[in-house]
């Protein structure tokens, strides 16, 4: 069976490497441990051992060559073996044997370096090893083989079920074959890397196979693909520590982490104790890759690592289509994927009908609406004033419109509205920074969107200046690519203000939480016919039914005032009930 | 410009300036035929008279206390104190009535009083005529205080003391006054208070520091320069008002702070500096500032013990490095 | 001798000077003053009959028992009380309270709260005027237990050496806060320390007007002369606390009930007018009425003032001109 050398990762800055010189000529045998290329980063000079013996069978990248890391460099076999299907298929997805030097987790914890393996392991089987389910994990405990000694193990298909101390993961098997032997059986508590199981061709020997240390084990083992965080074709995210961990760091370096978006997680410390400095993340901004802001953003919130990614943007940059989960390359390798995103249903607790709780994780936009939400609430002084207003008026206006073939929403007529409103009281308009009040000479009024998973507030920019239709037709197109997920980044930020609308849900009235840097958010309910008391001409009070709509306004009480807030709804429903003043 | 020491620049000055205007007199112990014990007054009796360059009994308060009554009553006094040690005999006609009088008085009173002396080490006075004392005239509302470094500084620092209608505890260092510099022959040169003067720029460390201590923190400077540490070394000039400014730019660029003096370590008006910059330049600190005075024993008589008191060149070059975690 | 101007004059400030105290008193044990008040109820000779030989060029340092001099040296009643109560329109913004109080444009270099501190700058007042030529003098006031400061020696001594135009005047009232003279001074007379310098040393009764007025009129002329400063102790009494809230364990009622029987300066002053035909008793009654009536207008003035505004309570540490 052929296996993909490829160009190894050395060092957490490193993005390429250039082969300096092939130390083996095609048709040459190898053998494991000796020298078979020497390379160049932009740190060292490095020559690489072959991490697997068998024959030369093809140079895919010539020395001289500059290759992206875990880009396959050539294709190690058995004479005669037909590896097309390696040089034709999907360039980086190494096969199950291919050498995975340490290029993923260069972290202290990867101790299985490209070493010698003087393993008595018949080229014909290979070791299934404790795989390393997320950062901190050191061990795991196996809970059940899901296929007993001499049954058939078909790669992609369930394994074994496994244990660590966050959750409990079934791990697919990597390579097909015979189960030759379960090293640890179920109920051991296993050390990362260490071998658990021997795949192979029946009939295969593996008596010689004492177990062994973990290092000397690896090479041969096959690279624990279900481990999403080791698929080896996409870039992975290598915090340089737990993210989870308090981060410590100077003032200084976060100051510059902040300025430069880099998360401190990725940042290698140099200073005592763990402790980053600034060099460390100028030195970390020097080296990092340039990156369009929304592919950062995903980056973050996904916790990939940007260093290991190639940017096939102009100059280089990396936009969203570089990033893991979205290259073909990437999608075709991460087959297991699935068994890190949702963790099995735990058991039922005692006495109750089988059925319990299922963990999922958050989706980068949950994760970013959660944060998002949480700050809001633990940073403004929020409150909020209720207000109805008749929109009797404003449904004849969208009507004439209508006539006329525009098409006007309501919330179309709210954001103008607004719009006016928040230029008549620039505080509302504001933001807090700091101890800085920041005023916005434009208004950019979000509207809420709720699409699956989720929740988007995409931003109708100058709505103060692009009248009714304007907005109308602004909030249409943006509607459309929000329900499509087609909206860029430049269509979700630079939010003033905000209008949510939930009145399609037979809400009546509601409050919103503030979409922060803003300040304000108005929350529209149901238009609603209502018995209002009014008093006619004559001066006399009578019943009459009108349509009634109640806003309910959030705003920070750090910069705007009580009496403010409720001007300001004043001013709305001036607008909305006197709606010539919209046009 | 004039080569000349810097007893020589507070010597012109004081000559000038009563030249200029007969309200300004002299008064102090031995100031007359010795000129002062630095000759910073030499032969000025012999252009002005005994009655404007007056000697005074050895009587701090009654010196203190008569230059305030003097200023009270529209005189420029620059009373002149041997050395600032000895202001502690006068500690209640200087704290308690010149640095109160305006205030109290509902901004009624001015006064105009310079309150010169020298201190420091170097000379072999020990404990009681070598201390450093700069902070205690900081902690006290009230009065301005000058710490000129270099004779054009002594010469415009004294000055703006002279022509200011406030008091100003103005603080000589002896070792200083025979160090030479070119000053402005200008009469008029004034040196501004509360304006830093950046001694040498750099981009990785601030040194802030004054009188003796400048030319210490330049040669630590130097030191540094050779490991690739770039040291920029910033001298207030002036305690009160202090152009925290500066400093607070300077450390926003270097992110690390040191802050030396001659005068006791132990609260210090270092770490005032470093607590009024540390709030102001936080987050961009990338070390913990670090102070560094006289350490909190008298100063001893031995020169071997006296250098082992006060910080020494390598004490600010390993600092400087600390603050780099080098 | 004092003529009828000066002794109506002396007369009147004596009445303000006892009005303003007595008024003190009373706004203090009505919780409508507060801080230290020492009151120089008793004194008033002293300060009056000083103040009455002075200009406004003349300067005097006083003391932490500063309302009779800076009255005698010209203060109006009502912003002195002003501030007093710690109000905006205080002579000293309601910054200085009782025990800086001073009006500097009358020649009044300050109360002093430190027991001795006025001495060396009353010192320097006159080194001041000395230097510019001025006709003037200046005059330190003190109490007994000044006498026991470094700076009254040195003052004295300095003053002394220099032929400095300055008048020490030593109100000797019998007690150091609540230790009697005796116990804490070497000399029954004061004056007699001015032999120690090679100046004058004089005392008289303190509740003199006439021997007060005299005997500085002696030391003010020797000082003009250029010929040096002089010591006049006046021996008087105080008659209420040290402070308002003396317990007053140091000596006996009857004591206090002697001196305000027998020795009131006001009253003996009144007496030698009326005997010396320099005044009419309708005349000084009309003194007094209108002392009353300027105290009344001065309470309803300083309970009727703003406080100062916080707003500014950092101006004037310096001068910024």
């Amino acid at each position: 069976m052929a296996s993909i050398v490829i160009m190894p990762k050395q060092g957490l800055m490193m993005t390429e490497g250039t082969i300096t010189a092939w130390l083996k000529k095609e048709g040459e045998e190898i053998a494991a441990g000796t020298p078979l290329f020497e390379m160049e980063t932009d740190k060292l000079t490095i020559t690489m051992d072959a991490e697997v013996s068998g024959t030369l069978l093809k140079i895919i990248h010539p020395a001289g060559d500059v290759v992206p890391i875990t880009q396959p460099i050539a294709i190690v076999g058995t004479p005669g073996e037909d590896i097309s299907a390696l040089l034709g298929g999907v360039a980086p997805v190494p096969a199950a044997e291919a050498p995975a030097p340490a290029a993923e987790v260069p972290a202290p914890a990867a101790a299985p370096a490209p070493a010698a393996a003087p393993t008595e392991l018949p080229a014909s089987a290979s070791l299934v090893i404790m795989p390393k389910q997320g950062l901190m994990m050191t061990e795991g405990t196996i809970i059940n083989w899901l296929v007993k000694e001499g049954e058939q193990v078909s790669a992609g298909k369930p394994l074994f079920e496994m244990e660590t101390d966050k959750l409990t993961i079934t791990m697919d098997a990597e390579v097909s074959g015979t189960m030759l032997k379960i090293i640890h059986p179920e109920g051991d508590v296993v050390p990362i890397t260490e071998p658990i199981a021997i795949v192979g061709e029946a009939g295969t020997d593996v008596s010689g196979f004492a177990g062994g240390a973990a290092p000397a084990a690896a090479p041969a083992a096959p690279v624990p693909a279900a481990a999403p965080a080791a698929a080896p074709a996409a870039p992975v995210a290598v915090p340089a520590r737990d993210p989870n961990a308090k981060i410590w760091a100077s003032p200084r370096a976060r100051l510059h982490a902040e300025e430069n978006g880099v998360d401190l997680a990725y940042v290698p410390a140099t200073g005592p104790d763990d402790y980053i400095i600034d060099r460390d993340v100028m030195g970390y901004i020097a080296n990092k890759p340039a990156v369009t802001p929304l592919a950062a953003n995903i980056a973050k919130t996904q916790g990939i690592d940007l260093s290991g990614v190639t940017g096939t943007g102009a100059n280089g940059k990396i936009t969203t289509a570089d990033l893991p989960g979205t290259a073909p390359a990437a999608v075709a390798a991460s087959s297991a994927t699935p068994a890190a995103d949702t963790a099995p249903a735990a058991e039922a607790p005692a006495g109750q009908l089988t059925r319990g709780t299922h963990t999922e994780k958050m989706s980068g936009m949950r994760k970013a609406i959660s944060k998002n939400m949480l700050a809001s609430k633990s940073t403004n002084a929020q409150t909020n004033h209720r207000m109805v207003v008749d929109m009797t008026a404003a449904i004849a206006l969208r009507k004439q419109y209508k006539d006329l073939g525009i098409k006007i929403s309501y919330n179309d007529i709210i954001v103008r509205a607004c719009a006016k409103a928040l230029q008549d009281m620039p505080i509302v308009n504001a933001s807090v920074d700091g101890s800085n009040i920041v005023y916005h000479d434009y208004v950019n009024v979000g509207t809420a969107v709720s699409v699956p998973g989720g929740l988007i507030v995409p931003v109708i920019k100058d709505a103060d200046i692009i009248g009714l239709s304007g907005i109308a037709a602004k909030s249409a197109e943006l509607i459309e690519k929000a329900r499509d997920g087609k909206l860029t980044d430049a269509d979700y930020h630079g939010g003033t203000f905000t209008v949510s609308s939930l009145g399609m849900f037979d809400l009546d009235d509601f409050v919103a939480i503030i979409n922060p840097p803003e300040s304000a958010i108005l929350a529209v309910g149901k238009i609603a016919k209502t018995p209002v008391v009014v008093t006619n001409d004559e001066g006399e009070d009578e019943i009459v039914i009108k349509s009634m709509c109640a806003l309910c306004l959030s705003y920070d009480h750090r910069i705007i005032d009580g009496a403010e807030a409720a001007k300001f709804l004043q001013k709305v429903k001036s607008y909305l009930q006197n709606p010539v003043l919209l046009i | 410009m004039a080569n000349m020491t810097y007893a020589q620049a507070v010597r012109k000055v004081i000559q000038e300036e009563m030249r200029r205007d007969d309200k300004v007199f002299v008064m102090g112990e031995d100031v007359e035929k010795l000129g002062g014990v630095f000759g910073t007054t030499r032969d000025l009796y012999k252009e002005f008279g005994t009655d404007r360059i007056r000697n005074t009994p050895i009587s701090e308060s009654a010196i203190v206390g008569a230059a305030v009554g003097a200023a009270s009553a529209g005189m420029r006094p620059v009373a002149e104190l041997m050395y600032w040690d000895f202001a502690f005999v006068a500690a209640d006609q200087i704290f308690n009535q010149m640095c109160k009088t305006r205030y109290v008085f509902g901004g009624n009173a001015k006064l105009p009083i310079v309150l010169r002396s020298q201190q420091g080490t170097g000379r072999g006075n020990a404990a009681t005529h070598s201390q450093s004392l700069e902070t205690i005239f900081m902690h006290i509302p009230g009065v301005k205080v000058a710490c000129p470094s270099t004779p054009a500084e002594a010469a415009g620092l004294l000055r703006t003391a002279i022509r200011d209608d406030n008091p100003v505890c103005f603080f000589e260092h002896k070792a200083l006054y025979i160090t030479k510099g070119e000053v402005p022959d200008d009469p008029e040169f004034m040196i501004p208070f509360g304006k830093a003067d950046i001694k040498r720029e750099g981009s990785d460390v601030t040194i802030v520091t004054n009188l003796l201590y400048v030319s210490r923190a330049l040669e630590a400077a130097e030191e540094l320069a050779k490991e690739g540490i770039s040291a920029e070394v910033i001298d207030p000039r002036t305690l009160v008002p202090f152009d925290y400014d500066t400093v607070t730019e300077s450390v926003k660029k270097t992110g690390r702070l040191v802050v030396v003096h001659e005068a006791h370590q132990n609260c210090g008006w270092g770490a005032q500096v470093i607590a009024e910059v540390s709030k102001r330049a936080f987050r961009y600190l990338d070390a913990a500032p670090i102070h560094l005075g006289a350490k909190p024993c008298p100063l001893p008589f031995n020169p071997g013990l006296e250098a082992a008191v006060i910080p020494s060149v390598k004490e600010i070059v390993d600092a400087c490095k600390a603050t780099m975690y080098r | 001798m004092i003529d009828k101007k000066t002794g109506l004059w002396i007369y009147n400030k004596m009445n303000e000077i006892r009005d303003f105290e007595e008024t003190a008193w009373t706004l203090f044990t009505e919780n409508k003053l507060r801080g230290s008040v020492h009151l120089y109820t008793g004194e008033e000779a002293v300060a009056a009959s000083v103040c009455a030989q002075l200009t406004d060029e003349d300067l005097i340092a006083s003391t932490h028992r500063g309302h009779g001099h800076c009255i005698a040296k010209g203060a109006e009643l009502d912003r002195a009380l002003a501030e007093l109560m710690g109000k905006a329109t205080g002579y000293c913004k309601g910054r200085s309270g009782s025990m800086h109080i001073a009006d500097f444009t009358k020649g009044n270099l300050g109360a002093n709260a430190i027991v001795g501190g006025g001495i060396p700058i009353a010192t320097g007042g006159a080194l001041a005027l000395k230097m510019q030529n001025k006709p003037n003098v200046a005059v330190a006031f003190f109490g007994d237990g000044a006498s026991n400061q470094g700076t009254f020696h040195e003052s004295i001594n300095m003053a002394a050496v220099w032929k400095l135009p300055c008048i020490y005047v030593v109100e000797n009232n019998q007690f150091g806060m609540t230790v009697p003279v005796w116990q804490s001074t070497s000399v029954e007379d004061i004056s007699v320390r001015g032999a120690a310098y090679g100046i004058p040393g004089e005392t008289v009764d303190g509740n003199d007007v006439v021997a007060v007025y005299e005997a500085f009129a002696r030391a003010k002329e020797r000082a003009l002369k250029g010929e040096g400063p002089s010591i006049i102790e006046c021996k008087t009494y105080r008659w209420r606390g040290h402070w308002t809230g003396d317990p007053e364990v140091y000596r006996t009622r009857e004591e206090v009930e002697d001196w305000k029987q027998n020795k009131d300066p006001i009253k003996r002053f009144r007496d030698y007018l009326t005997k010396h035909k320099l005044a009419t008793k309708k005349e000084l009654d009309e003194i007094d009425a209108a002392a009353a009536e300027k105290m009344a207008k001065a309470v309803e003035f300083a309970m009727n003032s703003p406080e100062p505004d916080p707003a500014h309570v950092l101006d004037d540490v310096f001068y910024e001109g």
